[in-house]
C-alpha cells in the first residue's frame, strides 16, 4: 500500500514538474503503476478475496440458519395451531356427545318416568277395580246370608204354625217307618 | 269336672235307689234339667253369682215345690247351694245314663215339637234299640224348635228325621 501511494506521489510530482501532459502519464510512470496494481491485485485477490468470501459465506449460512428455524417454528407454530383446532374440534364434539348423551338420558327418564307412573296408575286403577268387587260380593253374600235366613226362619215359622196334630203324627210315623226299615 | 259330675250322679243314683224313688228322681231331674236348658233366664239367674243364695232357693220352692217330689226338691236344693247350678243339667243326664245302665240299658233323648204317646215311645224305643243295637230308654223332651218329626240321639249317635233339619239344609243351600 505504501509502494502505492509513494508511486501515486511520484505520479503526482511528475505531473507538476510537466505540464505538457496532464491527462497522459509517462511511460515509466505507467509501468511502474501498472505492476504497482499487478501487486496490489495480486494480494486482494490472494488474501482479501478469500476472508471476504469466507465472512460473506458464514453470513450466509448464518441467514439461511435463521430461516430455517423460522420455517421451522412456523411448521411449528402452524402444527400446535393444527393441534389446537383439532382439540377444539374435539372438545366441540365431546360436548356435543354430553349434550346428547344427557338429552337421550333425559328422554330415558322421561320415559321410564311415565311408564311407572302408567303402570302405577293400572295397578292402582285394578287395585280398585278388585276391590270394588270383592265389597261387592261380600254384600252379596251377606245380602244373601240375610234373605236365607229370614225366609228360612220364615218358612220354618209358616211350617211350624200350619202343621196340625195329625201332620205331627205323620211325620212321626213317617220317621218310625224309616227308622224301622233301617 | 266330668269327675264331679259323675260323683254327683253317682251319689244322687244311690240316695234315690235308697230311697226307693229312682225312677220318679231320675225322671223329675230330667224334667227339670230340660227346662234349665230351654230356659237361659232361668239357668243365668240360678248362676248369678250376686243373687243370694236365699233367693235361689226360694225361687227352686216357687217352681217345683208342689209339683216334684221332696226328695228331687231336696235334691235340686244341693246341688244349687253347692253352687253347682251350672252343672245341674249334665248332672242330671248323667243320673239318667247311670239309672239306665243299671237296668242295663242306654239312654235315647227324643226331642219332638209335640208330646208322643205311650204307643209311638215303646216302637221309638224298639226301632232305636234295634238300630243302635243297644237296649235303650227313650226320655222324650218336647221342643219346638224342631217343629216337626223327631231328632232321637243315643250316645253319640243322632238321627235327624225333623223338620229343623230340612230347614236348616235350605238356609245352607239358600246361603252357599
Amino acid at each position: 500500500m505504501q509502494f502505492l501511494i509513494a508511486t501515486i506521489l511520484y505520479a503526482e510530482e511528475g505531473e507538476s514538474s510537466s505540464n505538457v501532459s496532464l491527462v497522459l502519464p509517462e511511460t515509466a510512470e505507467l509501468i511502474a503503476g501498472i505492476i504497482a496494481f499487478a501487486i496490489v491485485f495480486f494480494f486482494v485477490w490472494k488474501w482479501a478475496l478469500p476472508t471476504l468470501n469466507k465472512t460473506l459465506e458464514t453470513r450466509q449460512q448464518a441467514v439461511s440458519g435463521e430461516l430455517a428455524g423460522a420455517e421451522k417454528a412456523k411448521v411449528e407454530a402452524e402444527s400446535l395451531l393444527s393441534d389446537y383446532n383439532a382439540q377444539l374440534a374435539d372438545a366441540k364434539s365431546e360436548g356435543n356427545r354430553i349434550l346428547e348423551d344427557a338429552r337421550v338420558t333425559a328422554e330415558q327418564m322421561k320415559t321410564d318416568l311415565l311408564a311407572k307412573a302408567e303402570s302405577e296408575a293400572d295397578n292402582i286403577r285394578s287395585k280398585a277395580r278388585d276391590d270394588a268387587s270383592a265389597e261387592k260380593s261380600r254384600a252379596l253374600s251377606d245380602a244373601r246370608t240375610q234373605v236365607g235366613d229370614i225366609s228360612v226362619e220364615l218358612a220354618g215359622k209358616i211350617v211350624g204354625e200350619e202343621l196340625d196334630a195329625d201332620a205331627h203324627q205323620d211325620l212321626i210315623d213317617r220317621y218310625l217307618a224309616d227308622l224301622e226299615t233301617l | 269336672m266330668q269327675d264331679r259330675i259323675t260323683g254327683y250322679a253317682n251319689g244322687i243314683f244311690e240316695l234315690a235307689k235308697a230311697e226307693e224313688e229312682l225312677e220318679r228322681v231320675e225322671n223329675e231331674l230330667f224334667t227339670i234339667a230340660q227346662a234349665l236348658d230351654d230356659s237361659p233366664e232361668l239357668r243365668s239367674t240360678l248362676t248369678d253369682p250376686q243373687l243370694p243364695m236365699e233367693k235361689k232357693q226360694a225361687l227352686i220352692d216357687d217352681l217345683i215345690g208342689g209339683r216334684a217330689s221332696s226328695l228331687s226338691v231336696d235334691l235340686v236344693q244341693l246341688i244349687v247351694s253347692q253352687g253347682r247350678s251350672s252343672e245341674l243339667s249334665d248332672i242330671a243326664r248323667a243320673l239318667v245314663k247311670a239309672a239306665a245302665a243299671s237296668r242295663d240299658k242306654a239312654v235315647a233323648e227324643v226331642r219332638s215339637a209335640v208330646p208322643l204317646d205311650e204307643q209311638t215311645i215303646e216302637r221309638l224305643a224298639a226301632a232305636l234299640g234295634r238300630a243302635t243295637g243297644k237296649s235303650v230308654e227313650v226320655k222324650v223332651v218336647v221342643d219346638e224348635s224342631v217343629i216337626g218329626g223327631i231328632v232321637a240321639r243315643v250316645g253319640d249317635t243322632v238321627i235327624d228325621g225333623s223338620l229343623a233339619r230340612r230347614v236348616d239344609s235350605l238356609r245352607q243351600a239358600v246361603e252357599s
